[in-house]
């Protein structure tokens, strides 16, 4: 198994919530400059594996290991490493993002005027300027959700966690995400990204691993996983392995 | 724990939601603006009310013929318009002068319905007749406001020397009709006195013959403590409903509003712990809740003197200050209630649903301290939320004891440290920070798996539960003799309760309990430690803190187990060996415990402090808590619990024996068991106790299975 010094590493995780098992015998792995897709149905474990990754839900079994520190031995140590964002993490109605930010700074202990600093770079590089001292219950979706991603970018962490980041964002906020990820891999982090939406994940990710009934049925990058499955493209591919397909049982 | 990030999300959350008009709205803008506002427009309309009745006259009928004294009384009366016959119907202005009604046919004296021999007298109860059914109309016409009836017989009875027969109808639910029936009442008594002294004259009797008695009937009670009477049976129950009501809102948005906004999530993932989260929630709703007590209290103090008589004194600075220290810790409690059981809420409605159940369980019991028979005693002392509304009720009335006071605020903060426990406890629970489908059932679910020792909320609930236990039982087992009542709460309240929960949370015995083998200098150093830090606690503490003498002599009965000598092995049994089990096994065994996680040096202080509070005296607080830290030491450095069971059992069996040979006592220099020992024996005790912790201290704790040490979190 390759090493995930300044990656993420995740091994056999197991959840169950009373009778139902939500994730079983997981494992991942997303090296420093990857972008790794985990794409799955609804209800398939996507969001419960995520979860316990970034250290919101203890795994019942398994181990998830952020840049050498394991996530449910060293939380504190592990978190810093860690961007988490999903398309349901919300911002605070009544802070503005400029408030948001300086308070998520503080929370990740950051030096002050680094922060300061830090805070200009990101509203710059998002363009969050027009809307910066507004509070985050007037703005737009996409507004919100540049914003939320300055907040996941603002500790310049090795590894990202995106949950169906562009989820109900129009083509050209989503873009912006997109391209947001993009620079992200460019700069040298890693990647995990969970999307439903095929094209986003054709063009962003290096790796795919396909989640269905909380299991990993298959992984490796796209052209093994259409040689794999026998279909032409990811969707096709996709619905083979969730058994979707026209005329499956 | 980093109080840096504790207070930056505490900032944060007051920040957020004093933006948020809602909750500002029932935190300060309701106790601010609107109840003053309301209780100002009540008074200016009831007293415009009130000017305007006292203003007008009565209108008063008179059916019959009145005896002339009557007559010439009521006519005299500024207040009284009279009318005679007024709105009377025609049957009865023919019926009564002919005697078709008389008083016998309208009614009779009956025996009281309502509170039967407690001074309420006898009570007219007049079965529906034609003359009460045509008062009646007459009072609701409005045209008079009471009416007064003379029957066939009144003026014969009158000039014959007997009592006049007489009847007033009015209606008590008309503010004016009640007026009128008070001052046709006043005219009556008037042309009562003037009926006497006439026969009186008559007969050549002296003034006040008939009279019998000059009774002048003087209020000893200032015109402070009639304030604090009527302020203490209100302002308790104002100020604590209102104040709640207040971080009642702040929870909900904190919890379920943060789920519902989809925040919660943004937070958890941010390198903070849930016991961070949950701290600073938590003083958010407490610091709201207060802000909103100190609201209400301003507010209170500008117009609370409108709902007093004029010749009473409003709220003092002192008694407001008293009220907002004794309120503190109950706002503690409910801010904790409040966040643990908002947190099980998805959204701000379901919040709403689910506290309002419990804010009407806190608002209710408040409630109590309007009814004039409940007082502050040792009952009600640690019955939760009365307790605190009743303490500032006999603040306000200067009748509370040092105590009553050291109860009341002992089991207040005794219920705010296990809501903030269950708080703690919930928010450790992911599913239900994360918002995922929870229940209550989610509260009740044990930490530990089989074979674990118990947590810090488990040992602090624990304590709360027993001690409950333990003052109750005490109170009604006082029939006992005090062997039997020492043995029967230090078994019955101690020893099975805690090998009880052991045995039901099935936690490990050997651990939980401290069941292990202690070194042999341990157990040396804790018989040194009983032979000697009772003279340490006697000696040094007695003279620092002289407790009050009748303290001291129920204390010295208490110790000798009575009045009549006891043999010493019952002495050594029910004082020494018995607590020295049961409390030991309790305290330093599941409690210390449970304490162990905050880390060693707390454990002992803690449940040190545990132990000083369940000897439920404020004069006892220090010489237990020396005892305890003492004992605490023991088992931490001993790892085991029997050290410390032997040094008790030696230390108070020695207290026991002295109370029992008070030769002995003499011989130390003594004046009786629980008198000032001499600076000598004093001054070696202190010597040798010190010594035997010293030795202690260079023991290297053994116990590397207990939660909190070293090598048990590195595990």
């Amino acid at each position: 198994m390759p090493s995930a010094t300044g990656g993420l590493e995740a091994t056999a995780l197991g959840k169950r919530f009373g009778a139902v098992t939500a994730v079983d015998d997981v494992s991942l792995v997303v090296r420093p400059g990857e972008i790794v897709g985990l794409l799955g149905p609804n209800g398939a474990g996507k969001t419960t594996t995520l979860r316990m990754l970034a250290g919101i839900l203890s795994p019942d079994r398994g181990r998830v290991v952020i840049d050498g520190l394991d996530v449910h031995v060293d939380p504190i140590a592990a978190k810093r490493r860690l961007g988490f964002l999903s398309g349901d993490t919300q911002l605070y109605q009544r802070l503005s993002p400029r408030e948001m930010l300086r308070y998520f700074a503080r929370l990740y202990e950051l030096d002050p005027a680094h922060a300061g600093r830090r805070i200009d770079t990101l509203i710059a590089e998002l363009d969050i300027g027009s809307f910066a001292d507004r509070p985050c219950g007037t703005l737009s979706s996409g507004q919100k959700q540049r914003a939320n991603v300055a907040r996941a970018f603002l500790h310049e962490p090795q590894l990202l966690i995106l949950d169906e980041p562009t989820n109900a964002l129009d083509v050209v906020s989503g873009q912006f995400i997109v391209e947001a990820i993009r620079r992200a891999r460019d700069a040298g982090r890693a990647v995990l990204l969970s999307t439903h939406i095929m094209g986003e994940a054709e063009y962003l990710c290096d790796r795919i691993s396909l989640i269905h009934r909380g299991r990993i049925v298959d992984s490796g990058p796209l052209e093994a996983l259409l040689q794999r499955s026998g279909r032409a493209n990811l969707t096709d591919a996709f619905l083979h392995y969730a058994g979707a397909e026209a005329g499956a049982a | 724990m980093r109080f840096s990030i504790v207070r930056t999300i505490l900032f944060k959350e007051l920040r957020e939601t004093l933006r948020d008009r809602r909750t500002l709205l029932m935190t300060v803008g309701l106790p601010v603006l609107l109840y003053p506002l309301v209780i100002l427009a009540f008074t200016r309309i009831a007293e415009s009310g009130e000017d305007a009745i006292a203003a007008d006259k009565s209108v008063v009928a008179v059916w019959g013929a009145v005896p002339a004294p009557v007559a010439a009384a009521l006519a005299d009366s500024k207040d009284l318009t009279l009318q005679p016959w007024g709105e009377a119907p025609e049957d009865i202005r023919t019926g009564l002068p002919t005697g078709r009604y008389s008083r016998l046919d309208a009614g009779e004296r009956s025996a009281p319905l309502l509170g039967r021999g407690r001074g309420t007298g006898p009570r007219e109860v007049e079965p529906e007749n034609a003359v009460l059914l045509a008062a009646r109309a007459a009072v609701a016409s409005r045209k008079v406001q009471s009416v007064v009836v003379a029957w066939p017989d009144t003026v014969q009875e009158y000039e014959r020397g007997d009592a006049a027969p007489l009847s007033v109808y009015y209606d008590s639910v008309r503010r004016e009709s009640a007026v009128a029936h008070e001052r046709v009442s006043a005219a009556l008594d008037d042309a009562r006195h003037r009926i006497v002294v006439e026969r009186q004259r008559a007969r050549d009797l002296p003034n006040g013959f008939a009279q019998g008695l000059d009774v002048r009937s003087r209020n000893t009670s200032t015109a402070e403590r009639r304030s604090g009477q009527l302020l203490g049976s209100i302002l308790p129950y104002i100020l604590l409903t209102l104040s709640v009501l207040g971080g009642m809102y702040a929870a909900i948005d904190l919890t379920a509003g943060e789920k519902e906004r989809g925040t919660m999530q943004t937070l958890l993932c941010a390198p903070i712990t849930s016991a961070e989260i949950v701290l600073a929630k938590f003083l958010t709703v407490w610091l709201l809740s207060l802000l909103s007590l100190v609201a209400n209290l301003v507010s209170l103090s500008m117009t609370v003197s409108r709902l007093l008589p004029s010749d009473l004194p409003g709220v003092g600075l002192t008694n407001l200050v008293l009220a907002l220290a004794v309120l503190l810790p109950v706002t503690l409690t409910t801010s904790a209630l409040f966040l643990a059981c908002a947190s099980f809420a998805r959204d701000f409605r379901d919040g709403q649903t689910m506290l309002t159940p419990v804010y009407m369980a806190v608002a209710l019991p408040a409630g109590v301290v309007g009814l004039p028979t409940i007082e502050l005693n040792a009952w009600t002392a640690f019955v939760p939320i009365v307790n605190v509304t009743l303490l500032v009720k006999a603040l306000f009335l200067r009748e509370a004891s040092t105590e009553l006071i050291f109860l009341t605020l002992l089991s207040a903060c005794m219920y705010a440290a296990v809501a903030i426990a269950g708080a703690v406890h919930v928010f450790h629970r992911e599913t239900v920070l994360v918002g995922e489908k929870t229940s209550l059932r989610t509260v009740f679910e044990r930490d530990g798996v089989r074979g674990g020792t118990p947590n810090v909320g488990f040992a602090l609930t624990a304590f709360a539960v027993l001690l409950v236990v333990q003052f109750y039982g005490g109170l009604s087992l006082r029939a006992l003799s005090i062997p039997w009542l020492l043995v029967t709460l230090q078994y019955g309240g101690f020893l099975l309760p805690t090998l009880g929960m052991v045995a039901l949370f099935a936690f490990d015995w050997r651990k939980t309990l401290a069941l292990r083998r202690p070194p042999i200098v341990a157990v040396a150093m804790a018989v040194l430690l009983g032979l000697t830090a009772w003279m340490f606690a006697g000696g040094v503490v007695g003279r620092l803190l002289p407790p009050p003498e009748s303290l001291t002599r129920a204390m010295e009965r208490f110790i000798q187990l009575g009045d009549a000598p006891m043999p010493l092995w019952v002495v050594w049994f029910v004082l020494g060996i018995t607590p020295g089990i049961c409390e030991e096994l309790f305290f330093r065994g599941l409690v210390f415990s449970g304490l162990r996680r905050l880390g060693a040096g707390w454990a002992v202080v803690a449940s040190a402090l545990l132990f000083a509070l369940a000897h439920a005296s404020i004069y006892r607080l220090m010489p237990t808590f020396i005892l305890g830290l003492v004992l605490g030491t023991l088992r931490w450095r001993s790892g085991s619990v029997l050290p410390g069971m032997v040094m008790h059992a030696i230390n108070n069996g020695l207290i026991g024996t002295l109370a029992q040979r008070p030769a002995l006592a003499f011989w130390f220099g003594m004046q009786g068991a629980s008198g000032a020992m001499p600076i000598g024996p004093v001054l070696v005790g202190t010597a040798v106790m010190v010594m035997a912790l010293g030795v202690l201290k260079l023991l290297r704790p053994a116990a590397d299975d207990e939660p909190g040490s070293p090598a048990y979190d590195a595990r």
